[in-house]
């Protein structure tokens, strides 16, 4: 797809934007948060950043584990570096280790001796937000499982629309037999029981990352057909398109040169709500365990947890807080884009 | 001339045989048994009276036992008010009389002969008579009640009934049994059924769903206020109530079985006196939500029973049928690297206990000299090296040829992920990683059927008798469809299999039993997990527990106020004095010492 250069248009409508203050803070702080979770591993993880051992430096955040023996200890398994840092602060000789400041990873079970999880909100131990029914820390899942709803709902929106987008547009354009055809099946095909289909398939098999994606895929597509088809419709008798035609230019050319460009504004009010749908969606199929498969970190799966034992509150609270902050700041950027987006202040109808 | 033609009518019975049934005489020979040597359980010193309240979390869809809807939990209430012929004894576990005084074996080893109680009677009055037996084995195979499982069992299983006379009788089975295994395959569950009542047309789903069917037991459903609530009323004059066995059991007047949908609002509903007793097995309920006022103040007690009797096998069974699990090393790696202790310990508050074999409970037929493999990285170590999975891969785990040491973990019950991640991550220390598939019940239990699982994560419920054929036996590995679910196949455990099974001398079945054992514990194919050889629960109190308070096999009496073909249910009674003394000291304020009572009188070792 090509995408119209900045034009004075595009400029004003992102100052537009810019002046929306909630809409503005909003997607600095989810931009901020989406690229920082891509470095998660660096603040919430158990591995260390840095360990010097006998005077070697190493960096053993991000690569292949490193066992126990490598540091001096006496277990071939990955290194417990929490314990080490222990170790080499009694020791006194010189190494250390610089822990992130969560020193937890999503999958990790903490049971120290002789107490039960989940375990409430505590600052010594470093489980800011407590644990869950297995130990495991919820604000490290928390933030892993917000990575992966947003990379999740990122995806399933970049395929939706890519094949929502084409068919409308196509729809819109060739008009006739092909528009008609396609309206049926999408008519058809929207009364497939969505929900439904997902539990049937999560029952004979454990859906991963992607076929998940897929399979939202392949009920999802039709939401932005219709709206493309309109839009389409609306601009293929507009003269410059004619004016395209007269030329010789392809079909192709012209939709994706002439039509889509200014169509982009319906696309984009669109697409923080599908973000906002997607991990909606993605949270709920957890929630009701046929989401992703265990153990992978997600908010559903946290928040089933938190249901069930509403006497620890802080599993519950965490999410809940946590979806109600997403989901307001995904609105805020809606919104505001819808404003600066709306065609009737910019364009002046011939 | 009229009275002369009805006279010769009835003498000539209608049929002298069906399929179900035919007259016949007492084999020569015959030695009948009984048993009113074993001890009495029931305290004599329980009251008669009171109103027991107690909850149920749904309304059944069907007071029938059979049919559509019927396999509800509430069918054990209505079953265990159908006296048994024979019952096994809840502590010493052998036969004692039930409905019927007196029992032989035919020398065929496939016929069990009955004598009915003389005063034996059905709920309306009339006596139970030989032919009402015949009439349960018609109804059951009757395409009637629509239910496929039940004709299918009651064809194949039973040949037909033998009428003696009017109050005696024998079930043919249509395969040899051991004396245990005939009452246990024939006489228990199979009830008589009284042909005024069950009309088996097409209709009879429909027209007995809400009725209430004549019955031979202590109890009788009295009322029932549909979605709401159900009241069994005790028979005044239950022609059993002065048996040895049966006397000072069944001591509550009325029990109310309220519906309440929510176990936590139930437990509200407990804690404000509306019912009478609570099941507190479950960690979290014993450990964090029976805190508080009515428990601090001893208006409420607690107790904790360990029990004897046949534990659920729940564990890990490794498919064998996969390459990765042909290699015995690999599997005692396996043995060795799951921290089913850790489990314990932690995500079930070292409330459950490890199960150390397969069989467990089964009194001499357990074999306890076996334990558990413990988590153990040294020796999962040296197994998996010499099985030639020496060397680690850059994620820590085993690599052999390319190939990691990776097994995937199907699993039914998303209520065990947090056992199963401590699991998996325990592993990883050992170097292998395990896959968790999770899938819904059914779906998990048919991939295990299939076999189409790598490692099976699992349970089977706890029988009278180990199933060592249909989980252990070559014939069913292998092959879809069967309860081998770790495909074991070996020629050695086959041998001691079928020998067990055709031995009737209970001390030469118990040697075999406890052979077998050793054999699934050597093949190692077999992880055992937990059992929890208790129960717990809370009570008012007002309600008195006889001592001890349960019985070798006995369970949770709160949970089963009745029990289908068991001899230990209603053994507890209300005290109307304690009653209005707790109420009275809860208006005025008046404490009594909080109680917990553990017992411990069966706890094994």
């Amino acid at each position: 797809m090509i995408f119209p250069r900045l034009d004075p248009l595009t400029r004003k409508k992102f100052s537009r934007f810019a002046r929306i203050r909630r809409g503005w803070w909003s997607a600095v702080l989810l931009t901020a948060a989406i690229v920082m979770s891509f470095f998660a591993e660096l603040f919430v993880s158990n591995r260390a950043l840095v360990v010097r051992h006998e005077g070697r430096w190493s960096f053993p955040a991000y690569g292949a584990i490193r066992p126990g023996t490598e540091f001096g200890q006496d277990y071939q398994y990955e290194t417990n570096y929490r314990r080490l840092k222990k170790t080499f602060e009694e020791a006194d000789r010189g190494d250390f280790v610089l822990l992130p400041p969560i020193p937890y990873n999503a999958y990790e079970n903490d049971l120290p001796e002789g107490v039960y999880p989940p375990t409430a909100p505590d600052f010594a131990s470093r489980h800011f937000l407590g644990t869950d029914t297995s130990g495991r820390d919820v604000l490290a899942r928390l933030i892993y499982g917000f990575r992966t709803a947003i990379i999740f709902s990122l995806l399933l929106l970049l395929c939706n629309y890519v094949v929502g987008i084409s068919i409308g547009c196509a729809m819109g354009y060739y008009g006739g037999a092909f528009d008609m055809f396609f309206q049926r099946l999408i008519e058809v095909w929207s009364n497939v029981p969505f929900l439904y289909v997902i539990i049937i398939v999560a029952s004979i098999m454990v859906p991963n990352f992607f076929t998940l994606i897929f399979i939202m895929m392949f009920f999802g597509w039709m939401g932005m057909t219709w709206y493309m088809r309109t839009a389409v419709y609306k601009q293929k008798i507009r003269e410059y398109v004619q004016a395209a035609r007269a030329a010789g230019a392809r079909d192709s050319y012209i939709i994706f040169r002439h039509i889509l460009p200014n169509t982009i504004s319906v696309i984009v009010t669109f697409i923080p709500f599908s973000v906002s749908g997607g991990i909606v969606a993605l949270t709920s199929l957890d929630y009701l365990g046929f989401g992703l498969p265990p153990p992978t970190p997600s908010w559903g799966e946290l928040l089933r947890q938190g249901t069930n034992r509403l006497d620890s509150i802080w599993m519950a609270a965490s999410v809940v807080v946590s979806m109600i902050a997403l989901l307001t700041m995904v609105t805020f950027v809606g919104e505001a884009v819808r404003e600066a987006f709306d065609p009737r202040r910019h364009t002046v109808y011939e | 001339m009229k009275t002369l033609l009805l006279s010769i009518l009835l003498a000539v019975p209608a049929a002298a045989s069906s399929p179900h049934w035919e007259k016949a005489s007492l084999p020569a020979g015959l030695k009948w048994q009984t048993n009113e040597a074993d001890p009495v359980y029931a305290d004599p010193a329980a009251k008669k009276g009171g109103t027991f309240y107690a909850h149920i979390l749904s309304f059944p869809l069907t007071l029938r036992t059979v049919g559509p809807d019927a396999n509800d939990s509430f069918r054990t209430f209505i079953n265990a008010n159908h006296t048994e012929l024979t019952y096994f004894h809840p502590n010493t576990r052998k036969v004692i009389p039930g409905l019927a005084t007196h029992w032989a074996y035919g020398p065929d080893q496939k016929s069990i002969y009955f004598k009915i109680h003389p005063k034996a009677a059905w709920s309306d009055g009339a006596p139970v008579v030989s032919m009402d037996y015949a009439f349960g084995l018609e109804m059951m195979r009757s395409k009637a009640i629509v239910a496929p499982w039940y004709n299918e069992h009651y064809s194949t299983k039973f040949d037909k009934i033998l009428i003696i006379d009017d109050k005696t009788f024998a079930i043919i089975s249509r395969d040899r049994h051991n004396h245990f295994d005939l009452h246990y395959t024939l006489a228990e569950g199979f009830h008589p059924r009284s042909s005024r009542f069950h009309k088996l047309d097409e209709n009879w789903v429909r027209d007995v769903n809400w009725k209430i069917e004549p019955n031979t037991g202590p109890y009788q459903i009295s009322s029932i206020e549909k979605g709401k609530e159900i009241v069994f009323e005790r028979k005044k004059d239950w022609w059993g109530a002065d048996l040895k066995y049966f006397k000072n059991r069944y001591n509550v007047d009325r029990i109310v079985l309220k519906v309440i949908r929510d176990q936590n609002i139930a437990f509200e509903h407990f804690k404000k006196g509306q019912l009478d007793g609570f099941s507190l097995t479950i960690p979290q309920y014993w450990h964090d939500k029976a805190k508080g006022d009515v428990f601090d103040k001893g208006y409420v007690r607690k107790l904790w029973f360990y029990e004897d009797r046949p534990q659920p096998e729940y564990g890990m069974w490794l498919n064998q049928d996969v390459d990765l699990f042909k290699d015995r090393d690999v599997r005692l790696g396996f043995q060795h690297a799951m921290n089913v202790d850790k489990v314990l310990s932690t995500v079930l508050r070292g409330d459950y206990e490890r199960l150390n074999s397969s069989n467990e409970g089964y009194g001499k037929g357990t074999n306890r000299e076996l334990k558990a493999r413990p988590f153990d990285l040294k020796k999962a170590d040296m197994h998996l090296t010499k099985a030639g999975w020496g060397k680690r891969g850059p994620d820590g785990i085993r690599v052999k040829d390319g190939r990691r040491l990776s097994a995937r973990v199907t699993y039914g019950h998303a209520s065990h992920n947090e056992r199963v991640v401590v699991l998996k991550e325990e592993a990883k220390k050992a170097g292998i990683e395990l896959t968790l598939q999770l899938l819904d019940p059914a779906a998990s239990f048919k991939t295990m059927l299939e076999k189409k699982h790598e490692i099976a994560y699992s349970g089977w419920g706890a029988q009278r008798q180990p199933e060592y054929w249909g989980q252990y036996h070559g014939v069913n590995a292998h092959k879809p469809q069967t309860n081998n679910f770790s495909n074991t196949d070996d020629p050695a455990l086959d041998k001691m299999i079928t020998a067990w099974r055709a031995e009737f001398d209970a001390d030469k079945r118990d040697e075999l039993s406890r052979r077998i054992q050793k054999r699934i514990w050597e093949i190692a194919a077999y992880i055992p997990t937990w059992k929890v050889p208790y129960w717990r629960v809370a009570y008012w109190r007002w309600v008195k527990w006889p001592n001890p308070p349960g019985t070798r096999t006995s369970d949770d009496p709160i949970l089963y106020l009745f029990k289908e073909s068991d001899a230990w249910d209603g053994m507890f009674w209300l005290d109307e004095d304690a009653k209005k003394e707790t109420l009275a000291a809860m208006k005025s304020g008046k404490t009594f010492p909080p109680v917990t009572l553990v017992d411990k009188t069966y706890r094994e070792n």
